[in-house]
C-alpha cells in the first residue's frame, strides 16, 4: 500500500486561499486504509477549512467528494464530471501523489493541490503505525536477502550490509529505525541460509529505477484491446 | 403479537415517553395491564440475560403508562375511526375480547361487548387481586378501548337475558365468543360438600369485589398453580393465620411463576408440594381439614396428567376452609340456543386458524378455546380474531392464520457476552411481606423516571447496530482493531454480524471511508439543529459566545431537568445536544459546531466507570485531540474544546461543567483578542 500523510491544514489553505469554490477529494483505497484521506478525512479537512475561512469572514463553498481510486481515469473522469457541473474553481486532493498527478493531468485548466504528503510504499506493521517496505526500484533481489528489502529498509541502500553504522539492530540514523541488514541476518539465520550472504551482489544496474527514467509498464494484451474499444489503437 | 421492545426502550432512554406509549398501545391496549402482572415471555428472551439479568421490560411498560397518564388521557378517542360497517357482537370483556373490539372499531366496524357481569375486565377485573392489579389500572386500558367507539352492554348475560339468536336479528354480522375460563374446577373427594369448601373464582371474585368475607384461622388451598397462589395470598389478607397450599406437584414442577411462589412464601404461606388431597374431614358437615397422600408422580412417561401416589405416605392438614384452585374452565351457556357445535370434551369445535366455528359469522378467541394462558396471549388472540372477522365481513371468507413464528436473532455469543460490563437490574420496590398481608393495597411501587432510565439504558439494543456500505469499505481493518467486542470481521469487506454487535458505534466513528452507519444514531439531527441554532444567534445578533454541549444521553434522570436546562442555558449560550454515547462523536462531529460559528465545544460524558462501552472513553478522548489538532493547525485555540465527566449525576454538576467552560471560553477569547492586537 501506498501509504500517506494529510498536510497541515494551514499549508492546504495556503494552496486554496484565493479561490471561492473547492472540492476536497479523497481517494477511497490506499490513502483510506492508512487514515490519510479517505471519505472520513475529506469531512475533516473540509470542516477545518470551512472554520479557517468562517472565522477571516470568507464566504466559501467547500464542497466534499470521494472516488474509489484516484489512480484510475474511469475514476477521475467522475471527479471532471462534478467539478465542471458545480462550477469548482480547484481540487484539493487526498489521494497519493499519482492521484494529484492523474487529476492534474484530466481536469487540465483547474488546479489540483496534494492535501496529503505521499511517503512510501509500505505496511501497518500495528494499528496506526506504517513501514517502509518497498521502494519500487524495478529490480527485485528479495531472493537474495530472505524477502527483507535492503534498498528500501537500509538507510544507505547498500547491497551488501551491514555496514560500521549498525549497532545493536539499529540504525545510526536514528534509534528508531532497525538495521535492515541486521533484519536480514537474522531472517536468513532463520531459514538457515545465512552462508548464502559470503557470495556478494555485484553493483546493480539502476536503470530499472527511477534514474532510468519515468517508468511505463504495459499488458500488451489488455492495452491493445482497450485501444481497440476506444478506437485509439496506440 | 409482537411489541418492538427495544423500540420502546429506545425511546425511554430518550425521553419520549409518548412515543414509547404510542409503541406499546399500538401493540397491546392492555399496556396499564400487562405492566403490572405479565408473565413477560419477552424478558424470558431477553439477549441481556447472557450478560446478568434480562432488561426489565415489564416494569418499563408500566413505567410509560405511569409518565403519561395525562397524555393517554388527551389522546382517548382521538384517533376514533367513522364507524359506519358490520356490527360486530363480542361476548365477554376480558383482555382478548375488549382487543377484538378495539382493532375492529379502528377499522370503522361496530363492536358492541356483552359481559355478564356489572363490570368490564373479565378475570382482569373480577378475579386477579388488587394488590396485584388495581382495577382503576384495568380501567385505564378499557376506558382506552371504549373511546374507540366500542360499544359495551354490562349485566347482560347471552344464552339467559339474550342469545345468539336475538343478536342476529339485532343486526349483528358476526359474532365472537371470548367468554374465557369463567368458572373453577372441583375435585370429586370424599366430604367435597362439607361446608367450608370453596371453589378458587368464586372466592376471588367475591374478594375483588368487595363482598364481606369470614374466612377461618386455618385455610388450605389445593392447587400448585398461579390462582391458587392468588387464592392463598388473599386469604392471608383476609385474616386467616395459617394458610397451606397443598399441591400435586414437586415445587419445581409447580406451575405458578417462581416470583409469585416466593412473594408467596415470604407472606407466611406454607407450600406443600407433592401432595394430594385424599379426603376432606368434617365435623357436623364443617369442614375440619384435610386428608393428604404424597404424589410420587404428576405426569407420565408421555408427559401427560396420570398422578401416582403413596398411599402409605399420608399426612393431614386441620383447617376451616379448604380452597379449591386446580384449574378453570369455560362456560357455555351463551351457545343455549345456537347451532354451535360443542366438541366431546364439551369445549367449543373451533378451527384454531380461521377461528371459526360451524356456525355462520360465530368466530371464537381466546382461553375459552385455548384453554388457560395469560393477558398477553389473550390480546395476541383477540389482535388474530379481529383479523379473522374483518376479512369474513369484506369477503365472506375464512382467513387462515397459521401459527406466528415470533423472530428471534438468536443468543448473544458466550465471548461476546463477557465483553459486556455487567449492570445489575434496578431493583423493583415491594412492601414488606409484614406490611403488604395488612391489606389489598398494590404491593408493588413502579420504577421513578431515574430509576426507569437507568433500567432502559441496560438495553443492549441487539440488531439496531453498524451497518456496513460495502461500496465504500476499503477492508482497512479499523473496524476489526478497534471494535471492543471482538464482533467486527473482514474477509472482502467488513461484517459485524447482527446478532453479535452491541451498536456502540466505535467503529462507525473510526471508519476512514465513513462506511459505517448506524441503525439507532444518525448525526443528520445533530447538524439541523446546529444550523437553526447558528442561524436563530444570526437573527438575534447575540452578543454572549455560542457554547454547543455534547451530553450523554445515559446520564438524563429526568427529561425535565434537560428541558429546563436546555430553555435556561440557551440565553446563556449554551446549546445542549444529547447522545446516546457521547463517544459515538467523531471528529467531525466535534468540528461541526466551529463550522456553524460556535466559540466552543464541550463534550460531557458519563459518570466514571458507569460507560457502557469498554474503549469508549479512551476512544473519543484520541478523537478530541485529532480535532484540537486541527483547531491549532488554523490558529483556533485548542482550548476550546472542553472535556467533562459527570459527576455525581447531570442534575449536580452540569451547570458547574457549563458555567466553567463559558468561563474558560471567555479567557480564551480574551487571549485571542489580544494576540491579534
Amino acid at each position: 500500500m501506498i501509504v500517506a500523510e494529510r498536510k497541515p491544514l494551514a499549508e492546504i489553505r495556503g494552496f486554496v486561499d484565493r479561490y471561492d469554490r473547492m472540492l476536497i477529494v479523497g481517494c477511497g483505497t490506499c490513502t483510506t486504509v492508512c487514515l490519510a484521506g479517505g471519505e472520513a478525512e475529506v469531512k475533516v479537512v473540509a470542516s477545518g477549512l470551512r472554520i479557517s475561512f468562517l472565522r477571516d469572514e470568507r464566504e466559501i463553498e467547500v464542497l466534499e467528494g470521494c472516488v474509489t481510486r484516484q489512480c484510475e481515469p474511469e475514476f477521475v473522469a467522475e471527479i471532471k464530471q462534478r467539478v465542471e457541473d458545480e462550477a469548482v474553481q480547484a481540487v484539493v486532493s487526498l489521494g497519493c501523489g499519482v492521484g494529484v498527478n492523474l487529476l492534474a493531468q484530466t481536469l487540465e485548466t483547474i488546479p489540483v493541490f496534494p492535501g496529503v504528503n505521499t511517503k512510501f510504499f509500505g505496511a501497518a506493521v500495528e494499528p496506526g503505525v506504517w513501514l517502509e517496505m518497498c521502494a519500487g526500484c524495478g529490480n527485485c533481489i528479495l531472493h537474495l536477502t530472505g524477502g527483507i528489502c535492503p534498498i528500501a529498509r537500509c538507510s544507505k541502500s547498500i547491497l551488501n550490509g551491514p555496514c560500521g553504522g549498525s549497532q545493536g539492530g539499529k540504525c545510526e540514523v536514528s534509534p528508531d529505525v532497525d538495521c535492515g541488514w541486521a533484519l536480514i541476518v537474522e531472517r536468513m539465520k532463520k531459514l538457515g541460509t545465512l552462508d548464502h550472504l559470503a557470495e556478494i551482489i555485484e553493483p546493480r544496474d539502476w536503470s530499472t529505477s527511477h534514474h532510468g527514467g519515468p517508468r511505463r509498464v504495459v499488458r500488451p494484451e489488455m492495452a491493445r484491446v482497450s485501444g481497440q474499444q476506444q478506437g485509439n489503437g496506440q | 403479537m409482537h411489541t418492538d421492545t427495544r423500540a420502546f426502550v429506545e425511546f425511554i432512554v430518550q425521553g419520549k415517553y409518548e412515543d414509547a406509549l404510542e409503541l406499546l398501545l399500538e401493540a397491546n391496549p392492555f399496556s396499564s395491564v400487562c405492566g403490572r402482572i405479565c408473565h413477560h415471555p419477552c424478558e424470558q428472551s431477553c439477549r441481556r440475560a447472557k450478560v446478568d439479568a434480562p432488561v426489565g421490560l415489564m416494569r418499563l411498560k408500566r413505567f410509560v403508562v405511569e409518565a403519561t397518564r395525562d397524555y393517554r388521557l388527551g389522546r382517548r378517542g382521538e384517533d376514533r375511526a367513522v364507524q359506519q360497517r358490520e356490527k360486530v357482537a363480542i361476548v365477554g370483556s376480558g383482555p382478548s375480547g375488549l382487543t377484538a373490539a378495539a382493532d375492529l372499531a379502528k377499522q370503522g366496524f361496530r363492536p358492541v361487548v356483552f359481559e355478564r357481569a356489572r363490570t368490564p375486565g373479565g378475570l382482569l377485573g373480577n378475579a386477579i387481586p388488587r394488590y396485584r392489579l388495581p382495577y382503576s389500572v384495568v380501567e385505564e386500558d378499557i376506558e382506552d378501548v371504549l373511546g374507540l367507539g366500542v360499544g359495551l352492554r354490562t349485566g347482560v348475560e347471552i344464552g339467559k337475558d339474550t342469545s345468539l339468536e336475538d343478536l342476529r336479528r339485532e343486526g349483528f354480522s358476526a359474532v365472537l365468543i371470548a367468554t374465557g375460563l369463567s368458572e373453577s374446577r372441583t375435585l370429586a373427594i370424599p366430604g367435597i360438600d362439607s361446608r367450608g369448601i370453596l371453589l378458587a373464582l368464586p372466592f376471588l371474585r367475591a374478594v375483588q369485589t368487595g363482598q364481606p368475607f369470614v374466612l377461618g384461622q386455618r385455610v388450605v388451598i389445593i392447587g400448585g398453580g398461579n390462582v391458587a397462589i392468588d387464592v392463598a395470598r388473599c386469604a392471608r389478607r383476609l385474616g386467616a393465620e395459617k394458610v397451606t397450599l397443598v399441591c400435586l406437584e414437586s415445587r419445581e414442577e409447580m406451575p405458578a411463576w417462581q416470583w409469585e411462589i416466593e412473594e408467596a412464601q415470604e407472606e407466611g404461606i406454607h407450600v406443600m408440594s407433592s401432595w394430594g388431597p385424599r379426603s376432606v374431614f368434617s365435623e357436623q358437615g364443617a369442614v375440619k381439614g384435610l386428608e393428604l397422600r404424597k404424589c410420587t408422580a404428576v405426569f407420565d412417561s408421555e408427559g401427560r396428567f396420570s398422578p401416582r401416589f403413596d398411599e402409605s405416605d399420608t399426612a393431614t392438614v386441620v383447617a376451616e376452609n379448604v380452597i379449591i384452585a386446580i384449574g378453570q374452565r369455560g362456560e357455555l351457556a351463551c351457545l343455549e340456543g345456537s347451532g354451535v357445535d360443542v366438541d366431546e370434551r364439551g369445549r367449543i369445535a373451533w378451527d384454531p386458524q380461521t377461528l371459526a366455528t360451524n356456525e355462520d359469522g360465530v368466530f371464537a378467541c381466546g382461553e375459552v378455546v385455548t384453554g388457560p394462558g395469560s393477558a398477553v396471549e389473550a390480546v395476541f388472540d383477540g389482535h388474530r380474531a379481529a383479523r379473522a372477522i374483518a376479512h369474513y365481513l369484506e369477503t365472506g371468507d375464512l382467513l387462515a392464520q397459521p401459527p406466528m413464528d415470533v423472530p428471534h436473532v438468536g443468543d448473544l455469543p458466550d465471548d461476546v457476552a463477557q465483553k459486556v460490563t455487567i449492570m445489575l437490574p434496578v431493583a423493583p420496590h415491594v412492601l414488606t411481606a409484614e406490611k403488604r398481608i395488612e391489606d389489598f393495597a398494590e404491593i408493588e411501587r413502579g420504577f421513578t423516571e431515574a430509576e426507569a432510565l437507568a433500567e432502559a439504558k441496560r438495553c443492549l439494543a441487539c440488531t439496531t447496530g453498524a451497518l456496513v456500505d460495502e461500496a465504500k469499505c476499503a477492508a482497512c481493518l479499523t473496524c476489526v482493531r478497534i471494535c471492543p467486542f471482538g464482533v467486527a470481521t473482514v474477509h472482502e469487506t467488513a461484517a459485524m454480524p447482527k446478532e453479535e454487535c452491541l451498536a456502540c458505534g466505535l467503529c462507525a466513528a473510526e471508519c476512514p471511508a465513513a462506511a459505517i452507519a448506524l441503525k439507532r444514531f444518525s448525526t443528520d439531527q445533530m447538524k439541523e439543529r446546529l444550523a437553526r441554532a447558528a442561524a436563530d444567534r444570526k437573527e438575534t445578533g447575540a452578543a454572549t459566545p455560542l457554547l454547543v454541549s455534547y451530553c450523554c444521553l445515559f446520564e438524563m434522570t429526568s427529561r425535565s431537568f434537560i428541558r429546563q436546562a436546555e430553555q435556561d442555558w440557551r440565553e446563556r449560550g449554551v446549546l445542549l445536544i444529547m447522545v446516546p454515547c457521547v463517544a459515538r462523536l467523531g471528529v467531525v462531529d466535534l468540528l461541526r459546531p466551529f463550522e456553524v460559528g460556535a466559540d466552543g465545544t464541550v463534550v460531557i460524558a458519563c459518570r466514571e466507570g458507569s460507560c457502557l462501552y469498554p474503549t469508549a472513553e479512551e476512544r473519543l478522548l484520541g478523537r478530541m485531540r485529532q480535532a484540537k489538532q486541527v483547531l491549532a493547525e488554523i490558529g483556533v485555540d485548542e482550548d476550546r474544546i472542553d472535556y467533562w465527566k459527570t459527576e455525581g449525576s447531570a442534575e449536580v454538576s452540569w451547570t458547574a461543567f457549563w458555567e466553567l467552560s463559558l468561563r474558560k471560553l471567555g479567557g480564551v477569547r480574551q487571549a485571542e483578542r489580544r494576540e491579534t492586537k
